[in-house]
This record gives C-alpha cells, structure tokens and sequence, in this order.
C-alpha cells in the first residue's frame, strides 16, 4: 500500500473513476493545464483529453450551472470550485437547481453531480480563502455535504460521491491536504456517506468534529488521555446526513458531549448536533452539551490561528464538561 | 465641450496606441502634456516596478504570505491613476493593481502595513496581501471574490448621477472576471442608468493558467460593450500615453452625463499570477521572453528620451530615491507590530452584539491563561 497524502487521494480518487467509467469528467477553472491550484487533478487532461477535463471560464454559476445540466443528460460530473469562498457566485445554481431538481420534478430529473472544494483556514489565506461554509450546504434539502480528513476517506469517500445519484458537496480541508499521509490501499474501496468513523475509543467524554480541526480535537484526546481522561472521538466524515446513531450511542455511554468545528458557531453544523443529543439523550447527558468553533465574525487573516478551535480551547471546555 | 474632445473611436479592429515600440509618438494630435507630467508618468510607472520587486523580496524572504505581482501592468494602471480626480471620484480596484493605488496616493506605509497584515494596515490586517483600500482616497477596499466589486461600481456610478457629485466611478479586473455574471450584472445596470462608471479590464491574457480563449469567444474584451449599449475602447496598455488619453475621455465623457464605457488595456503580466503559481505548468518561457521584450517602461522610455526628457542619470537617482523612499517606509510598517488579537471582535457590525460580547471574552481569557 503507497503512503500518500490527501491531494494525492483525491487524484487516485479522480483518476480511478474516470478510467471506470468515461461518463465521468471534471470542469473548473485551472484544472487541465495547470492540474488545480492544488494540483488535485495534475495530469488528468494529459491522460483524459480537454474534453473531459475541461478548463472553464472564469465563472462559478457556469461550472455549477452546466454540471446541472450535464448530469441530467446522462454524465457525472466533477466539479472543482477552487476555493470554497467562491462558491457564492454559483450558488443559485447549486441552491435553486442541483438540490432541487428531483424534488420539484416529482423524480423526473435529477443531477448526480460532485462539487469538490477546497475549505477551512489555516494557511494565511486571509479572509476569502479560508472560509467553512458547509452549514450553508447542510441547511440546503437536496445536497449531500462530505467533509474530509484523511486520505483513506478522502480517496473512499469521493469515489462514493461520485457513483452517487444526488448531488454532493465535497469539502477539503486544505490544511490538511500535505499534512497528512497514510497508507492507502491502490484497489477500488468506497466509504458510505452518511457513516462517522470512531477515531478513538473512550468511556469519559466524546468529542466529535469533522474536517481541519480533527487535528487539534485528537491532540486534544492525547492531552487528555496523559491525564488519565478517556476521550471518544469521532469524526462525522459526512455533515449531512449526519451520522446520529453513532454520536448518539457514544454519548449515551459517555454521558458528555464536545463539538468541534472551524466554521462560525451560530446556526451551524455543531449547534445541530449538540441540540439533537440535548433533544435525545437529556436524561443521560452529565452536563449540557458544548460547543468549540469558530467565531461568529469573518475570517481574519491577522487571528488566522486564534479563529480556529485551538487546543488550549478545546482542554478548557472539555475541563468544564467534566468538572460539571 | 466633451464633443469638441473626441479622440478615440470605440470598437476599432487594432488596440489605440499613440506611441510605438520605438518610443515615436504617433498620435494624430499634439499631446500637449508638460514636461514635469511626463516625467511624473515614468517616475510613478518605475516606482511601480521596484514596488513590486520589493514585494518578491519579501515573499521570498518569508515576510509576507501572498503577492499578486504587476509587473507588466505599469502603463495601464499608472495611466488609470493620472486619468482619476484624486480623491474625488471613486476607484472600484483589484487585487492586482499595487501600481495602480501608489499612483493614486495611497501612502506606502500602509501599502505595506497591508502587505504585512499588521498594525499598520488601515484594514486592521484582516485580509490577505494585495486588498488594499483607501476611505480618504475613495479607494473601495479590494475583495479577493472576482468581479464581485463590479456591481457595487455600477452602485456608487448611479448614485453619483442621482447626487449630482460630478464624480465616476472606476472599476478595474482581469480578462477572467469578464466571465462572472457579476461583471455583465454591473455593466448592464450601469449602462441601462446611464451612471458615470468607466470599466477597465487589465487584459493580460491569463486568468492563472487559463488562456483568453478558453475565457471568450469573442475577437476582444472591448467588444462586449456592444452588448450593453456602450462605447468599448480596445487600447494598448504597454502605452502608458494611450492609457492616460483614452481613459481621460472615457472619464470625462462619464462626467459630461453620457454615461458609463468599457476600456480594455492589453497589458503582459511578467510574473506568475501570484506567489503560490508556477506559470511554467502552462505557459511558455518563450512566450513570456517575448512578451518581456516589449516592456511598457522601457518603450515610454524611448519616448522621453526622444523629447529630452531621459538620461541614464536621471533615471539612476530617481531609481535610488524610490528605493529609499520604499525601504523607509517598510522599516516604518515593520515597527507597527502585531494587531491587538481582540480586533478580531470589531467592525463586524457598527456595536457588537452580545454573542460578539461572549466570544470575545472567551478569547481575552484563553490569551491571559
Ligand atoms: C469568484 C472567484 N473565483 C475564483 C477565484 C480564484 N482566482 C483568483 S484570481 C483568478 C484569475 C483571475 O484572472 P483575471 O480576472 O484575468 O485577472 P488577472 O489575475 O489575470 O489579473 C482566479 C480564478 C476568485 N478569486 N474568485
């Protein structure tokens, strides 16, 4: 088995799906030539052509808008938005017809499409390339949303996205694109959407995140664990649908529930789950479920650290937890 | 009269030049500039440059995160600036255009306090590299989304109409931006009111690695004004000259009442298209040696040295003025130190709201542990 990184996953992903299938191909701005900004789809145009590795024009709403219509009409398109900062110039597109297209056509239609995209902070990238919009996504019916944090999943789990017959979402946390490496198997092998990952078992407290800050949430663990505190982590993968069964079985045994993400608090994916374990297991629960994200403010360049969940944060609130 | 002015013919099948590559000025009428004016376009088109040097300098050097070089851009943007009222209309700017808000006056402390992202950045060191903004120059504050800015230009063009201010609003970006439906959106509106807006496209030819034609199918960027109803001049941007005239016409036939234009400045970008690209994956050195042969200062060069205005010496002592002037004033920006971390916590609205309040908290407390 190759140790790769993240990026390198997405393109086995990318590469192994187009050789399977020649439905499959991928438009968005600087993805033939140049292979990505992030080199996700480097060498692809060489070995696929221009036709199915198409260098668009400068415009969100005419990638999004025309993977639409190219999946209705029988392709599976993969769509890169270069950063998902950028996605909002497209988002009727996505919003008013990608998510709803089944829907309002009563099943008639529908576009099984992907839209990868690069997301979170944590690489100085100022404010318009280190935003975390998948509440946006997630509080939109019609889409599925993906948010990845190893290259295992990230390989498994885009080759499922893109088999799938609903559109999804597909963020990548671009922290972690070199940061990571892992063994990853070279055959075919899919993740489910939909299915969280237990990343380390614990009988204390959970800890739940997803995406860039899984890194600092097990770092966090390991602090605990030297501290004689079990940590649960789990890593949702999949924001929508989320995995419920899995959050909630662990925190049914742990009594305590933590919440990481990088995105904005208010109205997010964090406050979804932490509300559904108070709706579901308030009779267990040890003390009330916290939440550690980002901040309801715009992503700062100069704070690019202290915006994100920081560990230091993270051991303060699981500290309140238990301490409860 | 505006009327008595014309020059320039929209829409003509080769880019408006007044002075070719040998520096001759070819121009059917007298430029009638002064001499100090003249020397003013290269010293700002120089300083421009050397600007941009010293942004390569500090992002290899790991001084700063981010730099969009503009080398190749000079003329354009230093003709856009000259063509400005200065603090009384409005500059709807991309993050390209370094020269471009130096010529306009915006002090290089706080260019590079922006650069730096901090303490002296008037923008509090919010965003990356290159969006600088100027509330006192009306410099709108750059946005990294392409061609989002282009709508609100066509905003504040329509309110200076209704205001009678007398001002324009003028908006720059990329041949890329051009396929954003928040570009069309703009100039549609703009055209429709009539609003006193000169669009300006930098038209270097790439927008990161992708070629002009796969952004259009059109023979040019100016001949989409057709499509909205107004004038679209197709200009050579390595003719800072050029730049300047036509862009003043456009201006001031805006300030006449008659309404908004499209400018296309045929520029080269000499760089690649920011510190994290490598333009080699998609773009010839050949091409680009080529393209560096044709470089806008030392044409405007040629021409100031036919009218008596270049020695080397000359050239050699403004050089080493600018380079004090530049080093000074980042010496200066690097004292300015860290922003405050709890600025995070401010302007996100006029009074912070209680989560703000709460978070904020949060965040003085994980500081002082
Ligand atoms: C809406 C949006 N999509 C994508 C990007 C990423 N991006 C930044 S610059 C750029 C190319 C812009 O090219 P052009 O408009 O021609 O200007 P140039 O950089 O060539 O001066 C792209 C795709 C962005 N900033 N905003």
């Amino acid at each position: 088995m190759p140790t790769i990184t993240l990026i390198q996953a997405i393109n086995t992903a990318l590469d192994e799906e187009m050789n399977r299938d020649e439905r499959v191909m991928l438009l968005g701005e600087d993805v033939g030539k140049r292979g990505g900004v992030f080199l996700a789809t480097e060498g692809l145009q060489q070995k696929y052509g221009p036709d199915r590795v198409i260098d668009t024009p400068l415009s969100e709403a005419a990638i999004l808008g025309a993977a639409v219509g190219l999946a209705a009409h029988g392709m599976r398109p993969v769509a890169e938005i270069q950063f998902a900062d950028y996605v909002f110039p497209g988002i009727d597109q996505l919003f008013s017809q990608a998510a709803k297209l089944r829907y309002r056509s009563g099943g008639q239609f529908t576009a099984p499409m992907v839209v990868r995209m690069p997301s979170g902070g944590g690489v100085k990238g100022g404010h318009h390339h280190s935003q975390s919009p998948e509440a946006h996504f997630a509080h939109t019916a019609g889409l599925k949303v993906v948010v990845v944090s190893t290259p295992y999943d990230a390989k498994g789990l885009l080759k499922t996205a893109i088999r799938d017959d609903d559109p999804v979402v597909f963020m990548e946390p671009k922290r972690l694109y070199r940061a990571v490496k892992e063994e990853v198997p070279s055959d075919d092998y899919l993740i489910p959407i939909g299915k969280a990952a237990v990343r380390r078992e614990g009988r204390d407290i959970t800890l739940v995140s997803y995406g860039g800050p899984m890194v600092e949430t097990l770092k966090a663990a390991e602090e605990m664990a030297a501290a004689g505190v079990e940590a649960e982590v789990i890593d949702l993968r999949t924001v929508m649908p989320w995995d419920k069964e899995a959050v909630l079985n662990s925190v049914a045994k742990t009594g305590r529930l933590l919440m990481i993400a990088e995105a904005p608090r208010t109205a997010s994916v964090a406050s979804e789950v932490a509300a559904t374990v108070s709706e579901e297991l308030f009779d267990q629960l040890l003390a009330p479920p916290l939440r550690v994200t980002g901040f309801d403010t715009p992503y700062p360049l100069a704070q690019d650290k202290l915006y994100m969940p920081t560990v230091t944060r993270i051991l303060n609130a699981a500290k309140r937890l238990l301490d409860y | 009269m505006v009327q008595e002015k014309i020059r320039f013919q929209p829409f003509s099948s080769e880019p408006i030049r007044l002075v070719d590559e040998q520096g001759h000025w070819i121009a059917p009428f007298e430029h009638g500039l002064p001499p100090e004016q003249l020397q003013r376009f290269y010293r700002d088109m120089l300083a421009a440059r050397l600007l941009d040097e010293k942004l390569v300098i500090l992002i290899r050097t790991g001084k700063t995160s981010f730099i969009a070089p503009h080398a190749g851009h000079e003329a354009a943007q230093v003709g856009i600036a000259h063509a400005l009222r200065k603090g009384h209309d409005w500059l709807f700017p991309y993050y390209r255009d370094m020269g471009l808000v130096l010529a306009m006056g915006v002090p290089l402390v706080e260019i590079f306090g922006q650069t730096l992202g901090n303490a002296a950045d008037p923008a509090k060191g919010r965003q990356m590299p290159s969006h600088p903004g100027s509330r006192p120059l009306n410099i709108f504050t750059v946005c990294s989304a392409i061609a989002s800015h282009v709508p609100p230009a066509a905003g504040a063009a329509i309110s200076m109409k209704l205001r009678r201010t007398h001002q324009v609003a003028v908006c720059t970006f990329g041949d890329g931006a051009t396929s954003e439906g928040d570009w069309h959106a703009g100039l549609n509106f703009a055209a429709v009111q009539g609003a006193p807006a000169v669009f300006v496209c930098e038209n270097n030819r790439y927008a990161i690695s992708v070629n002009i034609s796969k952004q259009t199918a059109s023979q040019n960027i100016a001949v989409k004004a057709h499509a909205y109803g107004i004038p679209g001049y197709y200009v050579d941007g390595l003719d800072v000259l050029a730049s300047y005239f036509v862009m003043q016409e456009a201006l001031e036939r805006a300030r006449a009442g008659q309404g908004a234009s499209l400018v296309e400045l045929v520029v080269h970008r000499f760089g690649a298209h920011s510190s994290a690209d490598d333009d080699s994956r998609y773009r010839s050195r050949e091409e680009l040696a080529a393209e560096r042969q044709q470089d806008p200062l030392l044409r405007y060069q040629r021409f100031l040295e036919k009218q008596g205005l270049w020695d080397a010496q000359w050239a050699n002592e403004l050089r080493l003025e600018i380079s004090k002037e530049l080093e000074a004033a980042l010496q200066e920006a690097q004292k300015a130190g860290e922003p405050d971390p709890l600025q995070m916590f401010d302007d996100v609205y006029a009074a912070r709201p209680w989560h703000l309040e709460e978070q904020r908290r949060l965040v003085a407390e994980e500081l002082q542990s």
